[in-house]
């Protein structure tokens, strides 16, 4: 035993400076991908997020009106959209909107496949973050006093009005936490477009590696590097949602929670 | 329905077998490493806090995936290739895990499972941080006052009112566990997931699985709510008696 644990040293410590140099020599591929394949790696996991959570907002402001309606087919329709959507895993939901993204655009040979997973990709976040901010919507808007509602309705707006002008200006302010969190979860889960072989942070990890069994002794460092990467701006975010708790705290305003 | 031929039900069955066993052991690790986590991190000695929070902010903002390869692919070479063989794949331990369970790598299913316990770990013990910031101060002086130490107090006062509280936080992240273990497929863990992309590959039928995927996930999800659900309603009416 004490002799596995030398050679383990020795072949760490030799394998040390040789990981270190690896990983710097490939950072740039990490961050922003691999030449000729660019915008790839850091920079294109942080692409994919922005358009899943800001296209996906405006979704879920649509899906969270739906299911406040009148009309009993479309409040169905919303409230099981959102339970489809959390109740599969992300990867399921990127495989099936590529599959139907194929099949639409002529098996993607006419599109390049490439921006085919792309679009799916993109479609597929979108999908899958709106659900989880049209849960967070809901229950910011419940937080809404009913006066401050039944005020603009007695003025005269209408419904349609009242919920844009009213209840999602106010909501908004009480789902910050809760809509940061949720982004920085999304951020998190967007490593698994890796599926479709978008060249996000994740794939670059594993276009970099590649199939070389020569470099098995990099495996270790480069994963820690990706790892870094990640949690540099997930732990960033979510020192900002800590700050906007407290905020509210002081404030005594309620916070919604996912 | 000719897709659905005797030989994938059977592959089916078995992913679906694993993919059970592994929320519910990665769950319930996870959860028991969770409230030992949140009890260091309102203990009274420094050093001790302060590893729960590192521990908490490093495997909660990794993506699970990352983590997952990581212990599965990464990690076993750090060793030179024959120890590596011995330590992580070809020893008695590794037979018999394989002998005992059918699988053909006991290594990378161990190795996903650790890498979801460890995040579903991290991610349950900040919801239960939150859930004892949440428990009235009154109810710990009161336990003080009457004598209590500070193990009595978090095992008999802090920790049932924490969980009751943030349960339903609980079990919407078992659930993401659930539906997380679908990434042990990336790591050749003959799960649910992996066995639809097998069973893809044999009929060429894609949108057929992938749909049946979605039921069956779907049916997991809310099997796994009514149970959730169930535990829920427990814990209140026992508060109810024991006061």
């Amino acid at each position: 035993m004490t002799m596995t644990m030398t050679m383990t040293m020795t072949m760490m410590a030799q394998t040390g400076s040789g990981q270190l140099d690896f990983v710097f020599g490939h950072l740039t591929d990490l961050l922003w991908g691999v030449p000729n394949n660019r915008p790839g790696g850091l920079v294109m996991t942080l692409i994919l997020s922005v358009i899943g959570i800001g296209v996906g907002m405006a979704v879920a402001v649509l899906v969270s009106a739906a299911r406040q309606s009148r009309f009993a087919a479309l409040r169905w329709l919303a409230t099981n959209y959102v339970r489809v959507v959390r109740g599969v895993p992300l990867i399921l939901v990127l495989l099936l909107v590529h599959r139907f993204v194929a099949v639409s655009l002529g098996a993607a040979n006419a599109f390049g496949s490439q921006r085919a997973s792309l679009l799916s990709a993109a479609v597929a976040l979108i999908l899958y973050s709106s659900a989880y901010q049209s849960d967070i919507i809901t229950a910011g808007l419940r937080a809404v006093p009913t006066t401050l509602v039944e005020d603009a309705r007695l003025l005269g707006s209408s419904r349609l009005r009242t919920y844009a002008s009213v209840q999602i200006p106010f909501g908004l302010r009480l789902m910050k936490p809760a809509l940061v969190s949720q982004a920085v979860t999304l951020f998190k889960d967007s490593s698994v477009v890796v599926v479709l072989g978008v060249a996000d942070l994740t794939t670059t990890a594993r276009l970099v590696l590649g199939a070389d069994v020569g470099n098995a002794p990099y495996w270790v460092a480069t994963y820690l590097t990706v790892g870094v990467l990640y949690f540099l701006v997930a732990f960033g975010l979510s020192q900002l949602v800590a700050r906007f708790r407290s905020e509210h705290q002081r404030m005594g305003l309620v916070t919604v929670i996912e | 329905m000719d897709w659905l031929t005797p030989e994938v039900i059977g592959m089916l069955a078995k992913g679906l077998g694993l993919t059970v066993a592994l929320t519910i052991i990665t769950g319930a690790f996870a959860f028991v490493l969770a409230v030992l986590v949140t009890g260091s991190r309102i203990s009274a000695r420094r050093r001790l806090r302060w590893t729960a929070s590192a521990f908490v902010e490093a495997f909660r903002n990794v993506p699970a995936l990352i983590q997952i390869i990581f212990w599965a692919f990464a990690f076993p070479n750090l060793l030179p290739i024959d120890l590596r063989r011995q330590v992580f794949f070809d020893n008695a331990l590794m037979d018999g895990l394989r002998t005992l369970t059918g699988l053909s790598v006991p290594y990378y299913v161990l190795a996903a499972g650790l890498g979801l316990t460890l995040n579903t770990a991290a991610h349950l013990a900040e919801v239960l941080r939150s859930g004892v910031e949440a428990v009235p101060t009154q109810l710990v002086d009161g336990a003080r006052t009457l004598g209590a130490g500070s193990r009595r107090v978090y095992r008999s006062v802090l920790l049932p009112s924490v969980i009751r509280t943030s349960f339903p936080a609980v079990s919407t992240r078992l659930i993401h566990n659930m539906k997380n273990t679908s990434l042990a497929s990336f790591v050749a863990v003959p799960e649910l997931f992996h066995e639809i992309q097998a069973s893809i590959t044999r009929t060429f039928r894609a949108t057929e699985f992938l749909l049946l995927a979605a039921v069956m996930y779907l049916l997991l999800s809310w099997v796994m709510t009514v149970l959730l659900n169930v535990i829920d309603g427990r814990l209140h009416t026992g508060a109810r008696v024991s006061r």
